[in-house]
């Protein structure tokens, strides 16, 4: 097995691509987010309650590889409780981590392991869109919003 | 009793540059892929750098040296292609850019002008993307009606159901010789005579079953064909449209443009008969010449001995596939060169990518057909496709990828 492989889908993401805690609608959705690669078909649906510019809940739901719903999972996790304004930062440091042109080291992007294991896909330029599918959707919400 | 001769994988395989070299990770290439486009030998390579640096010019048009060559060498092709698939003449051979690139002319000259409301024109449920949108986009300007001939659970076409559908008045009846997908071998000389019998014109997208050397004009009959170069090993941007009979005359233009006029007013215009009518522009000549090399190539391998690679290889496959855990097989082990799985709990994908680690290809995803995928209820399958310098070993490689890739990942 290569350490490449390891490092792609190391515990992190693995574990996380198995994780349902945070599949299904919220209540009272205010806004819905369809994640879709027409390529791969994989598709996501992210359910959402804005309230007074804060995402108090999300939830999840679709298809896809271990990358994409891994990091739809993380993506939910992540933006529960925080103001769009927090998220759209946040948005962008993930775009830049699992970019290979990304200007920064994954380390000087994020501390937190879960959200670092996605940095090794910038050596799996052709899963990046794996990787990012359900963010570039939350980054078109909060730069519209 | 008479010797077969039988083909000698290693030294066909030798004749293929691009598996001189290892992967960027060290591994063998094991190229499981050809469905999609198959490795070019260096018999088509040179011939194309044969082209530029030898006798480059264009055709059809100037009178001094290499363009007497070059057309002369082009126009050669026309034929090798003619004889290929054993149609009567080259003038029914129209160069275009590709199976797509034919299906979309022949849509747009030829259907879009005939078709009429209420007019019924059947796909299949197997149908590539490039042998559907199309015919859609014609029926909705036209209000014609597109319908798709079903499927049984093995995924070979229900022709008791298509004759059925041909009780209403049909315009078109456009199908594949061999599924993308599945690797199923449709009967065309049947589906052609039932359409024709009801009246409807017959186009086959021969884009797998080129490289299987089965597309055989005489015995399918049908009204028009198109392949790609790229998949009989030969190069990229190359198709064919055979077109039977008059059809070559009675089909307006493809395009329109230089080299296919015969008089050209402010206001009005005349064409030329015969395939030219049809390829305006400069051509793909070097494409065309490549196309010419790939040919030859195929054809220094007997035909049976080919059929029958391709199928021991598919059946080897089948039989590994079917024994391990997991792994659901679409369609069955008749198929043509091309196995279609997925394995519970791993997206093909991720399949994909941990083959690559190891050298495999092969493809992952919906494979240009959704409405296939669809019908299995799944939203992207893995693919493994075979040409002739596979051998077994390619595919016990995989398999044993597989079970890595389930101890992994699961």
């Amino acid at each position: 097995m290569s350490e490449r492989i390891k490092e792609l889908y190391q515990e992190h993401i693995l574990k996380k691509s198995k994780d349902e805690s945070l599949k299904g609608v919220v209540q009272n959705e205010t806004h819905r987010l369809e994640a879709y690669n027409p390529m791969c078909g994989d598709k996501f649906t992210l359910s959402i309650r804005v309230n007074q510019n804060r995402i108090e809940d999300a939830r999840f739901d679709g298809f896809g590889c271990a990358i994409s719903k891994a990091s739809t999972a993380l993506l939910t996790e992540t933006i529960i409780g925080k103001s769009l304004i927090e998220v759209a930062p946040l948005v962008n440091d993930f775009l830049e981590l699992i970019d290979e042109d990304g200007n920064r080291d994954p380390e000087m992007i994020f501390k937190d392991d879960q959200l670092l294991a996605f940095a090794a896909a910038r050596e799996f330029p052709e899963r990046k869109t794996c990787a990012s599918l359900s963010w570039d959707e939350m980054k078109t919400l909060v730069n519209t919003h | 009793m008479v010797a077969k001769i039988i083909m000698n994988i290693e030294s066909i395989k030798s004749q293929f540059p691009i598996f001189n070299q290892k992967t960027p990770l060290g591994k063998e290439l094991v190229y499981l892929d050809t469905a999609s486009s198959a490795q070019k030998p260096q018999s088509v390579i040179d011939a194309i750098s044969g082209f530029y640096s030898g006798y480059y010019a264009n055709t059809g048009r100037g009178s001094y040296w290499p363009a007497h060559q070059a057309t002369s060498l082009f126009e050669l092709v026309r034929e090798k292609v003619a004889n290929f698939i054993h149609a009567d003449t080259k003038n029914q051979i129209v160069f275009t850019s590709g199976t797509t690139d034919s299906i979309n002319k022949l849509v747009n000259a030829y259907a879009l002008p005939l078709l009429e409301a209420g007019d019924q024109v059947l796909v299949t449920e197997m149908e590539h993307h490039a042998n559907l949108v199309p015919w859609q986009e014609a029926c909705k300007a036209k209000g014609a009606i597109i319908k798709a001939i079903p499927l049984n659970d093995q995924g070979e076409l229900d022709l008791v159901a298509m004759n059925e559908l041909l009780i209403k008045k049909t315009a078109f009846v456009s199908v594949t010789a061999i599924s993308n997908v599945l690797g199923t071998v449709n009967d065309i000389k049947s589906i052609t005579a039932s359409a024709h019998e009801a009246g409807a014109k017959v186009f086959v997208d021969a884009a797998q079953a080129i490289a299987h050397k089965t597309v055989d004009v005489e015995s399918w009959q049908a009204d028009f064909i198109a392949f790609s170069a790229h998949k009989l090993y030969g190069p990229t941007g190359v198709g064919i449209l055979y077109m039977a009979d008059n059809l070559v005359e009675e089909v307006n233009p493809l395009a329109y443009g230089g080299g296919m006029i015969t008089h050209v007013g402010i206001e009005s215009s005349g064409f030329r008969n015969g395939p030219q009518r049809h390829e305006a522009g400069t051509q793909n000549i070097a494409g065309v010449i490549g196309l010419g090399a790939a040919i030859d190539f195929i054809n220094a391998i007997d035909d049976e001995e080919l059929q029958k690679h391709l199928e021991s290889l598919t059946v080897h496959a089948y039989q590994a596939l079917v024994n391990i855990e997991g792994v659901n097989i679409l369609g069955n082990q008749n198929a043509a060169g091309v196995i279609s799985f997925t394995i519970d709990g791993i997206h093909p994908h991720d399949l994909s990518t941990f083959f690559n680690e190891r050298g495999i290809c092969i493809r992952a995803g919906h494979h240009c057909a959704q409405p296939l995928m669809q019908k299995f209820k799944v939203s992207a399958t893995a693919r493994a496709s075979f040409g002739v310098y596979n051998q077994q070993t390619d595919i016990d490689q995989m398999v044993s990828a597989i079970h890595e890739a389930k101890a992994f990942l699961l």
